[in-house]
């Protein structure tokens, strides 16, 4: 139904998306006011209160958040490059192909919490862990991804490329590394989100510094106006993070025809 | 690496044909598509394969060039069995696609030096050689649009720059043309000799347009079912008398059988 309506142009909607979002900001900010007049402040503390522990934040605690972007970044990367290379032979070796999809399989039926639990037993560090916990989660999306990638290939293609007769490493930098570039950032897209819910709660779990461990601490200690304030700031750096992507995405792709970027 | 053996010094005998088939044949999944065929084109020749749809035309191409290997018979190009040899050709045949095949990440003449780059030439060295092919296929100006910014005619130039580009001996040209009207791809088709002739190339070309096989061609090979041969005949010169040029068109038309000619302004309309 949707799919048959005009699609609007691009800067109309971007308006549009930017209105909405503060009209729901607003009806939020305006519910949570009205709410905290009626019940305790431990339930739901006033958008003044949040506000307030907001600042502390930004002015104070601004180290757990680059801890926990940090990690976010190095693992996202790691996970990257290691996924990518799993499913690059996964494409090229049909003899590897089946043992690595069997480990990649099994790897994604396991629960992100048994990941979590397993870490903190073989691992003293918190870095560790949590990278350990981030890469275990993150590295099949991309691994597989990027095989898909690689089967979604034209025959035509590589029947042209082959027609020079290139080598091996040829094939894979003139043809396959370009065409499976939009693979990875539609994976980063997707995964991003997800990675960043995952890494506050190995923080929770498996780490003293970091914005999952402050969280863990403000709700301990009763302080709903911190957990409120995080919860705002991770909206808020999920949404620059997938304005990155979307930015990185553009400048990558920018030899796409217009609408398949939108 | 920039003195490249030439098919003259990496055959050895200058007389041997470029290309040589002799009773090759092959089936897909027990499908018999090619039975028994034999033919040869000698160096700085154009021969161009006519046959109705599905006659085999482009199988015979992917023989050539060495992607597929044939059940039976042999296949030579320079004397190397370009299936078994298939590194040894190496920069000595490019082949233009029946349709253009080019990498939608790279801009025209980015597309144009691929076959450089993957030889091995230096990357500056590569573009000017590409950006002088496309000027020389009338694309100056558009070097730098991306794939999807240019026209279907302007497609089929850069892929033919992109062939010529390497500055192979042998061409092998897949029917590129057809998807567009009928006085463009007359027109690169007429380039594409020129530029075959000036350049020496010997060149195996597939065609639906009678027309053109005749005015271009050295010889017209017409393919019937199975590619079986079913005409074989050098173009008489514009001027000749007794084989005259309209008396070949006949032949031709009579060889393809009775729906050839109804079929190709099909296929030109599309
Ligand atoms: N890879 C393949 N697998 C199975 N069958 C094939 C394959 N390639 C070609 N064929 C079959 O072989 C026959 C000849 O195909 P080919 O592409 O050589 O014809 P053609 O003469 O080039 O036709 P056209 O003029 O339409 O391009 C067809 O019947 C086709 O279905
Ligand atoms: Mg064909």
């Amino acid at each position: 139904m949707e799919g048959l309506a005009p699609r609007p142009a691009a800067r109309p909607a971007a308006i549009g998306d930017i209105v909405a979002m503060s009209v729901v900001v607003i009806a939020i900010l305006v519910t949570m006011h009205v709410v905290s007049g009626f019940v305790p402040d431990y339930i739901m503390p006033s958008p003044a209160a949040v506000a307030k522990a907001g600042w502390k934040i930004l002015t104070g605690d601004m180290l757990h958040v680059m801890a926990t972007v940090g990690r976010l970044m190095l693992a996202l990367l790691f996970s990257m490059v290691a996924g990518v290379l799993i499913g690059l032979i996964m494409g090229v070796s049909a003899s590897i192909r089946p043992f690595l999809r069997a480990l990649v399989v099994i790897d994604t039926g396991i629960p992100a919490l048994s990941w979590i639990l397993l870490a903190v037993f073989w691992f003293k560090d918190p870095e560790v862990r949590i990278f350990f916990i981030l890469t275990m989660i993150l590295l099949p999306f991309y691994a597989l991804n990027t095989y898909d990638g690689i089967r979604a290939l034209p025959k035509d293609l590589v029947d042209m490329i082959e027609s020079f007769r290139p080598s091996r490493w040829q094939i894979v930098r003139y043809l396959i590394a370009p065409h499976i570039v939009p693979y990875i950032l539609l994976t980063t897209k997707t995964v991003v989100g997800y990675a960043t819910r995952m890494v506050i709660f190995a923080e929770l779990v498996a780490a003293a510094v970091g914005i999952g461990s402050r969280m863990g601490l403000a709700q301990s200690s009763f302080h709903i106006d911190e957990v409120m304030a995080w919860t705002f700031l991770l909206v808020v750096l999920n949404m620059i993070l997938q304005l990155i992507v979307s930015g990185v995405e553009k400048i990558a792709l920018k030899w796409r025809p217009e609408a398949s970027v939108r | 690496m920039s003195e490249r053996p030439t098919f003259s010094n990496c055959a050895g005998v200058g007389t041997e044909p470029v290309i040589a088939l002799d009773g090759v044949a092959k089936s897909f999944a027990g499908f018999r598509v090619i039975e028994d065929l034999s033919f040869r084109v000698r160096r700085g020749e154009i021969v161009t394969l006519l046959g109705r749809t599905g006659a085999g035309k482009t199988t015979v191409l992917n023989l050539v060039m060495g992607t597929l290997q044939p059940d039976a018979g042999s296949v030579r190009v320079a004397g190397h069995d370009p299936f078994l040899q298939f590194k040894a050709l190496r920069g000595h045949m490019a082949v233009s696609f029946q349709t253009d095949r080019l990498l939608p990440w790279r801009t025209a003449v980015e597309n144009a030096e691929l076959g450089l780059l993957i030889l091995g030439r230096p990357k500056r060295e590569a573009r000017e050689i590409a950006a002088s092919w496309l000027d020389r296929v009338g694309l100056s100006g558009a070097e730098n649009r991306y794939v999807h910014e240019l026209s279907g005619g302007m497609r089929q130039r850069v892929s033919l720059a992109r062939a010529l580009a390497v500055d192979p001996e042998l061409v092998l040209l897949d029917e590129s043309f057809s998807q567009l009207d009928h006085i463009t791809s007359s027109a690169l088709r007429r380039d594409f000799c020129n530029l075959a002739r000036q350049f020496e190339k010997t060149c195996l070309m597939v065609t639906h347009r009678i027309d053109d096989a005749i005015e271009m061609a050295d010889r017209v090979i017409v393919l019937g079912a199975k590619a079986r041969i079913r005409l074989e005949a050098t173009v008489p010169s514009a001027s000749a008398v007794g084989q005259t040029r309209d008396g070949l068109r006949r032949d031709i038309e009579i060889a393809l059988g009775p729906e050839a000619e109804q079929e190709s302004s099909q296929q030109e309309r599309g």
